[in-house]
């Protein structure tokens, strides 16, 4: 008989499989609604369809990096491995997310302002937020004791997070070259659905991704809590019967 | 003029190419990292509560 944990520890590896699958038929239904049926912005043209895919990322990273700031705090009030994991799943996430940002951004940018980059207010905080989150990915590969590691990545979190609110409000508090924020609300009707679906589908990707990252850091966090295995020999003078 | 940007849909289904290139690999890459530290923890046999909670 499947214990009540057993049954939920198998539901929650089905987790990730579900929001998965939820999340792929969001964005294919947004992206070929962004795609084939949303009219072209009237400057922008078609180019402006990077939109259903850029912005969905930027809220999705800034989320992510807000969600690790979170477990960084519990972690270091309260504690539990499990927030450690959490940590760790968020901001490596966040990374490719940030990343993918950018690298959306700068296709953007080449037919609308004629350069793939410009060190504008926003891009340059994005890229900081970016570099500041991948070193502390690059922290806890360097360090070996799991609590120092914790207790270092999660300081290193809080720091780095001062960043995200900058980033945010960056094209409001400076005269930037990049737009102001979009929103469902800012937005013409005719972007607001694929917007949304995209939205959604985004986030709910990086809520499995983030389950799965996690489990990935609660197995290292296993391998290296456990006892070392006894050498061979080891074993065989324990036995009773054994060699000295 | 209307001054619309004209064409610009290579640089669109770059933008969505890469995406969906960047995110199926590293989902894949996750998938089969959780299987080979699986593999590892299993040989083990650490216990799996402290870290769980």
């Amino acid at each position: 008989m499947p214990t009540d944990e057993s049954k939920h520890r198998a539901g929650s590896r089905w987790t990730p499989a579900v929001l998965l699958a939820v999340a792929v038929i969001l964005l294919a239904i947004g992206s070929w609604y962004g795609l084939f049926v949303a009219p072209p912005e009237h400057y922008m043209g078609e180019v402006q369809r990077i939109m259903y895919v850029h912005v969905p990322t930027a809220w999705s990273a800034m989320l992510l990096f807000t969600f690790a700031f979170g477990c960084a705090l519990v972690y270091l009030f309260r504690g539990g491995w499990s927030w450690d994991s959490r940590m760790e799943g968020a901001i490596e996430v966040g990374v490719v997310y940030a990343a993918l940002l950018c690298i959306q951004g700068a296709i953007w940018a080449k037919p609308t302002w004629g350069v793939w980059w410009d060190w504008d207010p926003r891009l340059t905080t994005t890229a900081v937020m970016l570099f500041a989150f991948l070193g502390i990915l690059a922290l806890r590969r360097f360090v070996d004791d799991p609590v120092k590691r914790a207790v270092w990545s999660s300081v290193a979190t809080i720091i780095a997070y001062v960043d995200v609110p900058i980033v945010y409000f960056s094209v409001k508090w400076w005269n930037s070259l990049h737009q102001q924020q979009s929103s469902p609300s800012t937005v013409s009707e005719a972007f607001y659905l694929p917007l949304r679906l995209n939205a959604f589908g985004m986030l709910f990707l990086a809520i499995a991704l983030v389950l799965l990252r996690a489990r990935l850091s609660a197995l290292r966090l296993r391998s290296e809590l456990a006892p070392p295995l006894p050498e061979p020999g080891a074993m065989l003078a324990a036995t009773p019967g054994g060699s000295e | 003029m209307s001054g619309m940007i004209e064409g610009g849909w290579s640089f669109v289904w770059a933008a969505y190419g890469i995406t969906a290139l960047i995110l199926v690999v590293y989902t894949i890459s996750l998938i089969r990292r959780i299987s080979v530290e699986q593999r590892i923890v299993d040989r083990s046999g650490a216990g799996e509560d402290e870290v769980m909670r």
